[in-house]
Formats: C-alpha cells, structure tokens, sequence
C-alpha cells in the first residue's frame, strides 16, 4: 500500500523556486490536503509527486522506492485535474476505460471497469454521452472515476472542484471522501479554498511561497494554529498587536497599543517586554461591561448571525459575532470587549510587519 | 506483439525520444533549411566567377535590378490595395450576420483552389490584349499595361490570405470593447478606429507578410498571362526572370550564373524587407488618439456604412471572382479537330505522384515538429526552429527550387529530376503544415497529455490516441494545402528542371507552343482537382470545427 515520502524536493526554474525543501510522509489511507493561496507551489508539488514534473533536487519514494526516475505512465497514480480534462473526443465509457486499455486489458475488461467505477460515483447512465454533453460537476465525476479505474491506490486531486459552481463543489466533496474512504484510497488533495481543506481532510499541509508552514489535523489547525499565517489563511481571526507586560507560570499579560492589558493563557516561553500579535477569532470576542473600548463601524447579517465590526481604543479592527435572534448595536455605538482567554493565541511579531507576513501573494 | 505496442513502449524511452527529434531536426535543417539558402553560401565561395560573368556585365544586371524592383513594388501595392478593401471584407465576415454568408465564406476562399498557373491565363485573356490566344466572347480586353494587368493578377490570389488573417484576428477581438466605447459616446466609426483597429496590429502584419511573400513568390500565372499578352520576352518580375532563363539557349554555365544573382538578390532582399515590415509595422503608432466627433458621426450613419459594403461586394466579383472563372469561357469556343490527352494525362500522373509523395513527407516530419514546436515555448531551441520554419515561405520558390538544385547537383549528390522536384516541394510546403499542427496543439491543454500519462499511456500511445484525435482537422487542413500547393506550384518545378513535367510547367510548355485550347483544357481540369480538394479541406475542417 502506498505510503508516500518526500525528502528534500525542490523544484526550480532557472532562479525561480516553485517548492523549495519539501519534507513529507503521506500514510497508507490518508486524505491529506495541500492548502495554500494560489502561487505558493502546491500545485508544482503535486505534479512532483505525480511524475508530470522530475524534481530538480531531493527524491519522491512511494513504499520506500524511490520513483523520481520512473516514468509517469508506470506511477500508477490518478490525477485529477483542475480543468477536468476528460478526452473531448471520446464518450464516457471510453475515457473510463482508458487506463485499463492503456494497460493491455481487452476491451472487454475495460468496459467491466468503467462500468463498476460509473456505478460508484453514480453516473453509469451517462455511459455513451460526450463529455461536452454533461455538466461540470458529472464532468469531474467521471474524470475520478477514470482516475480510479486506472488502478491507482494513490488519488491526485488538483484543485478539482474550484471550477464548478458552489453547490455542486460542496456535495462534491462530500462525495469525493465517501468514496475514496470505502476505497481506502490514499488521497492529496490541492486547494486554495480553506472551508473545503477544513471539511474533508485527516491531515492538511499549510503552505506558503513554496515551502510547509505546517501541517496538522484540521481541528488542531484551527484551534491551536502555531504560525501566525495559518492563524489568519484557516477560518477567521482578529490580529492586534501589542507586547508582553507580565507574566506568571500559567498566563502571560499583553499590553495593546491604547494600554489595555489582556490575560491569556499559556504561552510560557514569551518574556516580558516581547513584541507579540494576538490572534482571537470573532466567535471568541464578547461584548461585556469592562475590556478593551471599541467603537461599532459596520453590522453584517450573515444568515445565521450577525457580524458586528468594531475599531478598537488599540487601534486593532475587532470583529465579533452575536447571534441571529439578539438585537445588534447600533453603528456608532461604543462598548467594551473581551476574549476568551483559552482561545487566544499569541505569536512573536514578524519583523517584516503583520500585513507582509499574512500576505496570500 | 504489435508494432505499434512495440513503438509505445520505445517511445518511453528518453533516449529512443531524443534520438527521434534528432533524426526530424537534423532532416529539417539539412534537406530545407541549408537547400533553400544554399545559393548564399554558393556566392560566396563562387564570388569571382559570378562577378565575372554577370555582376561585370551593366546590360544583364539591369535586366535583374528592373526584375527585382518590379517584383517588389508590385508586391507592395499589392498588399496596401489588399489592405485597403481587405478591412471592409473582414468586417463584414465577421461582425455581421446575414443569409448566404457561408456562400460568401467559399467565395473568398475561392482565389485558393485555383492554380496559379490557370488564373494568370483566365486573366491575360479576360483583361490583356492576347496576341494571338483565342478569345472567348465576353471578355473586356482593355489592359494593355503589362504591369497593371500583374497587378490584378496578383490581387485575386492574394486577397482570401489578407481577408483570412484579419478576421482571424477580428473573431479575436471582442466586440463588447468598441460597444462600451459606443455607450460612453462614440460612433460607430470612431469606437472601430479607435478601439478594435489598433488591436488588429497581430493580424495586420501576418496578413502583409503573407501577401507580399506569396505576390513577390508567384511565377506560374505571371509568367502565363505575360506569355499570353505576348510580353514573356519583355517585360519580367524576379521569378519570371529565372524561368525564362532557364529556358534561354544561352551557355548552361552562364545561365547558372545569372540564375544564382538573381535568386541571391531576391532571397537577401526578402528576407530583410520582411524583417522592415515586421519591424516597422509593430512599432509604428499611427495617431490614433485625435477624433473628429462630427464627420464620422456622419460617416457611421445613412448610406456610407451601405455603400462601402456594396464596394467590397462589387470588388469581390468585380476583381476577384469573374476574372477567375472566366476560363470556363474557353468552353465556348470551338476546339481543334485533334486533341492529344496523352501530354495531359502524363502530366496529371507526374503531378499527383509528386504532391502525394511531398504530403506524406510532410506529415510524417512536420507534425512531431510542430507538436515541438508548440510544446516546448519556453526552449530556445525550438524558438529557433519555430523562425527557421518561416525561411521557406518567405523566400520565392523559384529561388529556392533554383538553390535546392544547385546544392543537390553542386557536389553530384543527386541529379535524379523527380527527386529534385520532390525535395523543392517538401520545402515550400513543410512549414504549411508545421504551422498548422504547432498552431493547433498550443490550442489543446497540455492537460490531456498529462491525464493520460497519469493514466498508464505511453508518450507514443497518448500522442496516438488523444493528442492525435484533437488536432486531426490541422493536420488534414496542412496535408490537404501542401498537396494544393505542390499541385499547382509552377516557379519551384521550372526553377529545378525545365524538363520536369508537372500540370502546369506542361501548361506554360503548352502556352508557349501556341497550343492555347489544349492549355486552357489543362488549366480547366487542374482547377477542377484542386477544387475537390478544396472542398475535402472545408468540409473536414467544418465537420471538426466547431466539435466539443
């Protein structure tokens, strides 16, 4: 079963690095996602693994073997492309049947396969249509089947859902997770889209510039974030910058720009006088009678709550949500806010500035 | 196991991929490219004998000085009259709808099936003077200019190429552009001047380079309607200069002489005016910023838009069309009581042997070259090859079946004349379909390569089973104009050997003997092949075409 290893993979061209030093070990079954804004190399690597590009530097091993030399044709990896790619000149069943011919089956045996992988993903009704015949979300339907049916135990997704429409991108995925866990599949997945990392994945892979941020369980990633990047490119997150006043064994005090002084949890290794950024995401920001002062700029109605934005004393624009049946403030009106201390998180200030340091291109 | 299982799995193979391109490459560069320049070389090396022989001599080098400019600056009005009624045409194609357009399409195109060589006598006899060439009934006779009757010989071939390469451009150009112009207050004629023409400039310079290369190329049919109004012996342009020449009694040595002046002057001056015209062209910026709000406000509205599309109608008929047809007027003349075929037939066998033999060549070594050509932009090897690809269709092909000759006889290499032709052929025509396949593939997402490598095929097997598939109306539509223009391409054949006897060097033989109808025969059966194959062309481009 494919267990899938990286070690020090770089891809350059001429000066540019598309990924640089990539250090990675994909386990037997796994779905792991590649999550990162467009330009940061996601795409380069998985075309790396997949054989499409050789590496400049480091090796690809698949079960201990090293396959950077192997050709793509013999790597029996499925790829599935963002522009979905199915062979325009050929019906359904035969793009299907494709990697089984291409492996000398008969035809016969080919149109076994295609038929048992169009059942899976429920499109063996569309057998004799052209792929300019359905529509986008039966398209990519039919370009994993076809993936799948090659034989591969290793699924490259490439972006694969950014071009259909957002309904259909969302039971897509669902689908898609289904489908591979009843295969026990080992996927990965490249997306720039975080809601979609965050809903399908085991493991996602945090990258920037072209190289790992880090990487962890979509819960870990978004509740304990340990770089300032994934804090804010995973869900949503107030930053404010301020510096270390005091701290004891179990909670450090930051001092904001305007001189309120906020208590957080852990965070033991700061020492006093640090520049820092705190980083609280709006669904633990609450209103009360004593914290930082703000000052309420915008109210959004978003469906299920409501998103009330704030300039806060600091400086900092907080943002917080209340709920959908409470009364918001009134634009202008001025009230106090505080965080729940266990879920705030704390980093070093990145020399370079916060906006350089969170910036997706 | 199968053959071609036993190529697919060869074709994984980096170094059987490699060994592969260097056979095409090396074939490309040394059976085309050094052939078609080789008369440069041969100058060199051969400078005191031709500067003994001709350069020395004032009469005969103001014979090729007077060829050479009339070549040139026929082939420049040409192009700018091209230019001019050309623009119109196009945006009629393109921009309007309207019944019978797809008639209009075939009209257009129409110049392209007809050879050369059976246009030049259809001209000579529907506007020249004939000397002494029956005349059907109908025909206007009133061109006595040698140079202008060239000239409206030249505008019926060029003119599908220069309304071709702008709508290609036009259909490029989304009209929402010159209708936000028109919302924010401009007519009709500024918001097309000022906002699609400069955009058109890509379109603009292939057009120019296409027309001025094929008009400054051209022998048969100028040579045909020359003979007809009786001025073959007096009046000449580059090409004809060579293929009459080539015919002249004058010593072999003392021929070859002249032949390699005037083929060194005109692909030298080719080449450089073609780079001015590029050059020129994309840089040049006409002031397109000044607006005269009032005069084409009344220019865009009433009858002046109407009337300049009746000018392009009227000049597409007028021109172009009539003056084409009008050798089937020779039916209408009485036929001499003996007709002997068997010259036709010899010719007509002679000339398919050719074209096919060339077209085969051409696929089988053009297309892996330009599927590299359009895979590998970024390589500086393949953009080199992508410009030399351009070096056969910018030089005339009388100077190039004369450089050709020349390097395939210099060193007795070969002097076989069915494979001099065939070679001369190959290199007039294997950028057609290079162009057209490297055109076509970079239309085709890399991504069907890769999704079917990824799914178990080799490089040979995806090639054959789905990059083949896609792009297979460009390979059909290049193999189909290569064996068109090998049919009916006159100035490379007589420029190689006056001996050999294609379809329309038989025709000018014919000309020249005074053997009129049976030349008008021979150009009405030529005209009807290519026509077949004409249609061949449209019908598989339009049954693939619009596709998926």
């Amino acid at each position: 079963m494919p267990r899938i290893s990286l070690q020090k993979v770089t891809m350059r061209f001429g000066d540019i690095y598309a990924v640089r030093d990539i250090d990675l070990v994909i386990k037997d079954g796994e779905y792991l996602t590649i999550l990162g804004p467009s330009g940061c190399g996601k795409t380069s690597l998985i075309k790396v693994i997949s054989g499409l590009w050789t590496p400049s530097e480091g090796r690809v091993l698949i079960d201990g073997e090293d396959v950077t030399d192997v050709p793509i044709e013999d790597r029996q990896v499925g790829y599935v492309f963002q522009n979905i790619a199915l062979f325009p000149h050929m019906k359904v069943a035969k793009n299907v049947s494709f990697g089984p011919r291409m492996q000398g089956k008969t035809t016969e045996e080919g149109k076994e396969i295609a038929d048992r992988f169009l059942k899976l993903v429920n499109m063996l009704d569309r057998l004799n249509m052209f792929p300019g015949e359905l529509s986008g979300g039966e398209q990519q339907k039919v370009a994993i089947a076809r993936a799948m049916a090659s034989g591969a135990r290793l699924l490259l997704l490439d972006e694969p859902l950014s071009a259909l429409d957002a309904r259909v991108r969302m039971d897509l995925r669902y689908e898609i997770r289904r489908l591979v866990k009843e295969l026990g599949i080992t996927v990965i997945h490249v997306t720039h889209d975080q809601d979609e990392a965050m809903s399908v994945s085991d493991r996602i892979v945090v990258m920037r510039n072209g190289s790992i941020v880090e990487s962890d369980s979509p819960m870990r990633l978004y509740r304990r974030p340990n770089n300032l990047f994934t804090a804010y490119f995973i869900g949503e997150t107030n930053l404010l910058e301020g510096m270390v006043s005091d701290k004891d064994d179990r909670n450090i005090l930051v001092k904001l720009r305007d001189g309120t002084d906020i208590k957080v949890g852990g965070n033991r290794h700061f020492n006093i006088n640090d520049a820092i950024v705190l980083s609280v995401r709006p669904e633990y920001v609450y209103p009360a009678k004593e914290g930082l002062s703000a000052k309420v700029v915008q109210v959004i109605y978003m469906g299920s709550y409501w998103r009330v934005v704030t300039r806060a004393k600091s400086e900092d624009i907080v943002e917080y949500n209340i709920p959908k049946h409470h009364e918001p403030p009134a634009i202008g009106q001025e009230l106090e806010l505080v965080f729940n201390r266990k879920m705030s998180m704390v980093y070093r200030r990145p020399k370079e500035g916060i906006s350089e340091a969170v910036r997706l291109e | 196991m199968s053959l071609t299982k036993r190529i697919d799995d060869l074709s994984s193979r980096r170094d059987i991929r490699s060994g592969w391109f260097g056979i095409i490459t090396f074939f490309f560069l040394a059976f085309i490219i050094l052939p078609t320049v080789y008369v440069l070389i041969y100058g060199i090396t051969d400078f005191q004998n031709l500067s003994d022989t001709v350069l020395d001599d004032p009469e005969t080098m103001s014979l090729i000085w007077g060829a050479v400019f009339t070549s040139f600056s026929l082939a420049l009005l040409v192009t700018i009259i091209d230019l001019i009624v050309g623009v119109p045409m196009a945006w009629i194609m393109v921009r309007k709808e309207f019944r019978g357009k797809k008639l209009l399409d075939t009209l257009i195109d129409m110049p392209l099936a007809f050879p050369t060589a059976a246009l030049g006598f259809s001209i000579g006899i529907f506007w020249g003077l004939p000397i002494d060439a029956p005349v059907p009934p109908g025909a206007l006779g009133i061109i006595a200019s040698p140079y202008i009757l060239i000239m409206l010989l030249h505008i019926i071939f060029t003119y599908p190429y220069m309304v071709r390469s702008l709508s290609a451009i036009l259909e490029q150009i989304d009209q929402s552009y010159e209708e936000a112009g028109m919302t924010l207050g401009a007519s009709r004629m500024t918001a097309a001047r000022t906002i699609t023409l400069p955009l058109f400039r890509a379109g603009l310079i292939t057009g120019f380079i296409l027309c001025f290369a094929r008009s400054l190329s051209e022998t048969g049919g100028t040579f045909i309607a020359l003979i007809t109004i009786g001025q073959a012996d007096k009046f000449f342009t580059g090409p004809t200069l060579i293929a009459w020449f080539k015919r002249s009694t004058l010593a072999p040595e003392e021929v070859e002489a002249i032949l390699a002046v005037v083929s060194i002057i005109l692909i030298v001056t080719a080449i450089i005016f073609l780079l001015i015209i590029k050059f020129v062209l994309g840089r040049i910026n006409v002031p397109f910023d000044k607006v005269w709000p009032r005069w084409e406000r009344v220019l865009s509205r009433g009858m002046v838009p109407k009337a300049k599309d009746a000018i392009s109608f009227v000049w597409l008929f007028a021109i172009v069309i009539i003056p084409s047809f009008f050798i089937f007027a020779y039916l209408l003349v009485p036929s001499p009581a003996e007709m002997d075929w068997s010259g036709l037939i010899n010719a007509l066998s002679f000339s398919f042997m050719v074209a096919g033999v060339v077209t085969l060549a051409d696929i089988v070594l053009g297309v892996p070259m330009g599927l590299y050509i359009a895979r590998h932009r970024d390589k500086k090897l393949a953009q080199i090859i992508d410009s030399l690809v351009n070096i056969p269709l910018i030089v005339p092909t009388t100077a190039l079946g004369f450089s050709l000759a020349l390097f395939w006889t210099s060193q007795d290499l070969v002097t076989n004349i069915t494979f001099l032709v065939i070679m001369a052929h190959i290199a007039f025509t294997y950028p057609l379909v290079v162009r057209n396949v490297a055109g076509a593939v970079m239309e085709v997402d890399p991504s069907y390569e890769e999704a079917a490598r990824t799914l178990g095929a080799k490089p040979f097997a995806t090639f054959r089973t789905v990059l083949l598939p896609i792009v297979r109306s460009a390979v059909l539509a290049g193999a189909i104009l290569a064996f068109t223009r090998s049919l009916g391409e006159t100035g490379a054949t007589v420029a190689v050997s006056s001996e050999a006897n294609t379809v329309p060097v038989y025709i000018v033989n014919l000309m020249n003997s005074g053997d009129y109808y049976l030349a008008a025969v021979s150009a009405m059966v030529l005209i009807m092949v290519s026509f077949v194959f004409m249609f061949a062309l449209r019908y598989t481009i339009r049954r693939d075409g619009g596709g998926y």
